[in-house]
């Protein structure tokens, strides 16, 4: 073994600062400190609040992982200050040796790297994120559930979840408009969905169909990809898309519909027929007004999307369809045999 | 404004179960729950292990009677045997009620809850969620209590109590959000705050917050705290941050590896082996140290915890958390390498002197969780044993309050007692001459309650540790806050969060010193036996003139006589 | 020559035809030839997956049979298709199974999954097969008078566990092929973000929002144009610009081009042999 010493270097993080009382708008500060490897993050920020300036302000609690209060941008990706390696960052900083701390996006910004987290609260509320149990109040504790492990593991990696945040701040359509259910809340929303212990999976689904619901994810996969806890997001957000139409039929929201046209057409032609593809998602009234002003041009370059009966099946489209129908079958049979 | 009928202090497993039982028991009743950091942050996410309860679906032998058994013979025959039963035979309630509203506790093959085994106990009756039993269980309730309407002030951090004659009226709190300070007029109070092993600071796997708030709010209030010296010593901590490496990953079969290659524990414990009671072993580990068995680093000593015979597949389905904590915090990942790991404390036995319905000595005020004591745990707490006191208790104590809201009118809270308060606040905040770094004076409190209050102690340990205190309480007088602002001031909340820490270091110090004995996780190498004569029974300790006095209280005996501790 | 089976997108088919028309010009410039796989079908964008996760395979498992029959790897030049093709195929890998269960159709025109050829994204075959080296002595009209926004799109990148070539959060490959062929490349935070192009008929509102923060960014940070190696991402921010940008209140506007086109130009074809006029913004 052997002493030896621990690598050290000096850092820079240069720190969002916003205190609504005196600040108009954020600035950053810099702060050179020593570090040594090793280190995370949020020691780094620690060290900083208790050396160098009191009044950094963040919040913080287990420093380990599991409360999710750090989560804040670090190079400009949401993560938690406190399992970040401060040697893993050095790598990424767009200027040598200076570590950009940001608040997390996408929720009202309080102070420094503090946002309000109360509207993914608000959410969990509004989408029933929780289990509302089929056993009676009156009877509870006396027996268990009996639960395969199947179903454990359907729900294992969204009981993950630590509502840091970080998939809210990344999310692209949440950054549109904040009305948007937000990633966490379909991950929890789809985990309580396949709780055979629910009671309220319908209720929870009509509100995820509505607008601002499960259609409006346009699949970017960035709450996914900086997941803190590698949860795969998306799969939630499958899962609900895929049990909304099983379960809903396709005729009830735009997305569905979108979704079965991609079917129908696969079926037909072995491609898709866009340019009737606005019209069966929306109908001829959102199309005309939302798209007749862009036709114009559009006609004028060439780009409009040939007519459905213009558009050329793919090769051997005749045997591909006898296959294709071949899986409808098994499908349906798969369906019929489940019920059983 | 009319008052609440109940306010609970703090948003972790025990303070929502406290809410959503009290709401269960009467939904007119008007209920808060205070919080200085979002309920789901709260520490009860840290529990990895599980929650022990004898439902016998692993050992069909396994009993009530057995559970409440281990769990007075591990607390070293001082936890009262009433509070023992209730613990113990409402377990099972409890699992399953958690079950039946939601909680995603991993199975076995026949679908029912699994169990596994777990230090002290006789039978595998630990029920878990992979290694994220807390986090889970912590999830649920939060979602329990947002679907029952529970009220929650997030990040409001409570400052004292008020008091009416010689009963509680209500808290004083801070709006972390604006600085205000507010009054909240209560029929009743639960306090369900947390620990306060965070005193050891880098010495303790305990989240920053867990500074023990209510005990320090409820003890400046005049309500006594109770065996204050016991604090558990975790034997496997991280060597660099203190933080756990759960009993998990020895009850699915890790060794604990000394420098001779030595599986050592078959010194202390041959038949129980690494999964000895947590005191035992930490004292082991502990010695082997300082014998001179144990790995150098910079970072002080250690000992191996090794997992590497386990597998890659055991060790990534059964224990990803700890694979994932070794290889962030520490940089070993425990299928290649063995865990470098320390005590560190890591749970607090004593706190709020409670009965086992939650009630304190005060009226009006209430206590449960890790913040009181009841007394479950005595003088050592078996592992699996704390998720399931603040999930019993903190139930109970929703309940009693709930009954017994009704009995009491609040007068109101006047504004000079809410001026004082915020006098005493911008104190903080003026400049002068010679100022302290909190920082600084926080990790010396850890220091030297580790080195002289900590795993082994002696009278000219204590003396020293006592004096050390007094000292950083004298310096403490000129800590300044520098953030003047109202707006989340964190640099004024870890200031006050310093200045409970100090209180209680007082009273773990005083009562270490008192109790010429050793028991449990206490251990005096002045006094190396257990001393029943004169000590069998629990210290209090209450504020009085500025000033920890300490009292006693016997300890509530049953079926189950005094006999000698061995593993 | 380098041999490739192409994969045929819808939206290259119909909409962005300068796509497969500009890559044809150039191919063999690279020593790269793209067999033309007729007989694809629809991949299924991001949708028949959970609409019917076993035609999902059905449909994609025959995609990549046929190029497994020409023995070649499956190249497609649209991001979505990459992801969705991969996925099937990863899945189809793992589950022997779905493998059997497919197969047994497929059987009915003499094809058979066996998971031989990879499914490939033109912007790696040209960074990896063809080598930036290579293709920096083939350069004619070096792009040096271009400041060049990359813009990846988000189905090369992200998920990494389908995809895994480039850094999902701080990608290059587009970067260093833009400076192989000359031109300066620009770094702004929006080169790995979203088009919205997924929600375009569902919350166009929040996909125009979207699109119009990569615009302004790309032109805030002064370049000349867009590059993107994606059809759908080229659709909103081309065909849509004006109206995101509109929402938006901002008045400039950037050209879009596509990744064949850049490397069309900088190979010494015309914009008009490219089709770039083909674009909404010229």
């Amino acid at each position: 073994m052997g002493e030896h010493k621990e690598e050290m270097r000096d850092v820079t993080f240069r720190v969002l600062r916003f205190n609504p009382q005196v600040d108009n708008k954020p600035y950053f500060d810099d702060y050179t400190i020593p570090v040594e490897k090793g280190i995370t993050v949020l020691r780094a920020l620690n060290y900083i609040k208790e050396q160098v300036d009191p009044t950094v302000s963040f919040r913080a609690f287990c420093q380990a992982g599991i409360c999710g209060s750090c989560g804040m941008r670090i190079n400009g990706i949401s993560k938690l200050a406190c399992t970040t390696q401060v040697w893993d960052e050095l790598e990424k900083c767009k200027v040598p040796d200076v570590i950009k701390v940001e608040p997390l996006r996408n929720m009202p910004h309080i102070k420094d790297l503090i946002v309000d987290m109360d509207p993914m609260v608000d959410k969990m509320k509004k989408y029933s994120n929780w289990v509302e149990s089929t056993m009676p109040e009156s009877k509870m504790g006396e027996k268990e559930f009996l639960i395969s492990e199947e179903e454990f593991k359907e729900y294992d990696k969204s009981t993950d979840c630590i509502l840091c945040a970080s998939c809210m701040s990344e999310c692209s359509i949440l950054r549109a408009n904040k009305e948007y259910v937000a990633p966490a809340i379909l991950l929890k929303s789809h985990r309580m969905n396949v709780d055979s212990r629910d009671g309220i999976h319908d209720k929870r689904m009509a509100e995820l169909v509505k607008d601002h619901g499960v259609w409006d994810c346009t699949h970017c996969y960035r709450c996914q990809e900086t997941c803190v806890k590698s949860i795969p997001i998306m799969d939630a957000i499958h899962g609900i898309r895929e049990e909304a139409i099983a379960e809903r039929g396709v005729r009830d929201t735009s997305g569905a519909r979108h979704a079965e046209a991609f079917m129908e057409d696969i079926a037909k032609k072995g491609k898709l027929v866009e340019a009737t593809l606005p019209v069966r998602t929306n109908g001829l009234g959102w199309t005309l007004k939302n798209l007749l002003p862009m036709a114009f041009k559009m006609v004028m370059k060439r780009r409009t999307p040939p007519p459905p009966p213009l558009v050329k099946a793919s090769k051997g489209i005749r045997k591909f369809r006898e296959e294709f129908n071949e899986m409808t079958s098994r499908v349906k049979r798969e369906q019929k045999d489940h019920k059983k | 404004m009319k008052p609440f009928d109940i306010v609970v202090v703090g948003g972790g497993g025990a303070g929502l179960y406290a809410a959503m039982e009290a709401m269960k028991t009467n939904p007119s009743l008007n209920i808060a729950v205070l919080s200085k950091i979002y309920p789901n942050r709260s520490h009860t996410s840290a529990a990895q292990g599980g929650a022990n309860a004898a439902l016998g679906n692993k050992a069909k032998d396994d009993t009530v009677d057995m559970h409440v058994f281990d769990t007075i013979k591990g607390s070293d025959y001082l936890a009262d045997q009433d509070a023992a039963e209730v613990l113990c035979s409402e377990a099972p309630k409890i699992i399953r009620e958690l079950d039946n509203i939601g909680t995603p506790w991993s199975r076995m093959d026949d679908n029912t809850i699994a169990q596994r085994p777990f230090g002290g106990a006789g039978r595998p009756r630990c029920c878990y969620c992979a290694d994220k039993t807390g986090h889970t269980i912590l999830q649920t309730l939060y979602e329990q209590c947002l679907r029952k309407g529970v009220f929650f002030f997030n990040e409001y951090f409570v400052l004292s109590l008020s008091t009416e004659g010689s009963r509680s009226k209500g808290l004083i709190a801070m709006n972390l959000r604006t600085g205000k300070v507010e009054a909240f007029r209560a029929r009743t109070v639960i306090f369900a705050t947390g620990g306060y092993a965070k005193m050891y600071w880098n010495r303790s796997s305990n989240a920053a917050g867990n500074s023990g708030d209510g005990q320090a709010i409820a003890y400046r209030a005049g309500i006594p705290l109770k065996d204050m010296e016991f604090v558990q010593f975790h034997p496997t901590g991280l060597r660099k941050s203190g933080l756990l490496v759960t009993e998990g990953a020895r009850g699915e079969g890790g060794y604990l590896i000394n420098t001779k290659g030595e599986r050592f524990m078959n010194r202390y414990a041959p038949e129980k082996m690494e999964l000895g009671p947590r005191d035992l072993v930490s004292r082991s580990i502990e010695t082997e140290i300082l014998e001179g068995r144990g790995f150098d680093s910079p970072a002080g000593q250690y000992i191996n915890l090794d997992l590497t015979h386990l597998g890659a597949d055991l060790i990534k389905s059964r224990l990803p958390q700890i694979r994932e904590m070794s290889m962030y915090f520490e940089g070993v990942d425990p299928i290649e390498e063995p865990i470098p790991i320390r005590p560190t404390a890591h749970y607090s036995m004593g706190g709020i002197d409670t009965d086992i319905y939650g009630r304190t000595p005060m009226e009006g005020a209430y206590a449960a969780g890790e913040a009181a004591c009841v007394s479950v745990h005595g003088a050592n707490r078996l592992g699996g044993n704390s998720l399931l006191e603040i999930l019993v208790f903190g139930r109970i104590a929703g309940h009693t309050a709930a009954e017994e809201a009704g009995r009491f009118e609040p007068g109101e809270i006047s504004r000079s007692e809410i001026e004082a308060v915020e006098q005493e606040l911008r104190e903080y905040m003026k400049p002068s001459g010679h100022y302290e770094r909190y920082g600084t004076l926080r990790e010396e409190l850890g220091v030297t309650l580790a080195a002289n209050v900590g795993i082994f102690r002696e009278a000219s340990k204590i003396e020293k540790g006592i004096a050390d205190i007094k000292g950083l309480k004298e310096r403490f007088a000129h800590v300044r806050v520098f953030d003047t602002s109202d707006v989340f001031n964190t640099n004024l909340m870890q200031v006050l969060e310093l200045r409970n820490m100090l209180d209680l270091a007082e009273t773990v110090a005083a009562g270490a010193y008192a109790r010429e004995e050793s028991r449990g996780s206490h251990t005096r190498t002045d006094f190396p036996v257990r001393d029943d004569e004169n000590w069998h029974k629990h210290t209090l300790c209450t504020y009085e003139n500025g000033k920890a006095v300490l009292g006693e209280k016997p300890v509530t005996m049953g079926k189950y006589e005094l006999q000698e501790r061995t593993y | 020559m380098k041999r490739y089976a192409y994969y045929l997108s819808c939206i290259n088919e119909a909409m962005t035809k300068e796509v497969d028309r500009s890559l044809e010009l150039w191919q063999h410039d690279l020593g790269l030839e793209f067999v033309r796989m007729h007989e694809s079908v629809c991949c299924g964008g991001s949708n028949l997956d959970y609409v019917s996760p076993k035609h999902f395979a059905l449909v994609n498992a025959r995609n990549i049979a046929y190029a497994e029959k020409l023995g070649l790897d499956l190249v497609t030049s649209c991001n979505t298709c990459l992801l969705t093709i991969r996925s099937a195929k990863k899945r189809l890998d793992e589950s022997p199974e779905l493998r059997d269960e497919v197969n047994a159709i497929l059987k009915k025109e003499g094809l058979e999954y066996k998971g031989t050829s990879e499914v490939r994204h033109l912007l790696w075959v040209l960074v990896e097969d063809v080598g930036l080296d290579e293709i920096r002595s083939k350069v004619k009209v070096p792009l040096e008078n271009y400041s060049i926004a990359p813009f990846y799109g988000c189905h090369i990148l992200r998920p990494s566990t389908v995809l895994g070539k480039d850094n999902p959060l701080e990608p290059s490959s587009l970067d260093q092929l833009i400076e192989a062929l000359g031109g300066r490349t620009i770094d702004y935070d929006h080169k790995n973000k979203c088009c919205g192009f997924h929600t375009l008929l569902v919350a166009e509102e929040e996909s125009l929002n979207v699109a119009a923060e990569a615009l302004e960014e790309a032109i805030e940070r002064k370049a000349d144009f867009i590059v993107t190696p994606c059809p759908l991402c080229h659709t909103v921010l081309d065909g849509y610009q004006s109206k995101a940008l509109k929402q938006a209140s901002v008045t400039a506007s950037i050209p879009v081009f596509h990744l064949s086109e850049m490397v069309g130009l900088a190979l010494g074809y015309t914009p008009r042999q490219l089709g770039i006029k083909r674009h909404i913004v010229t």
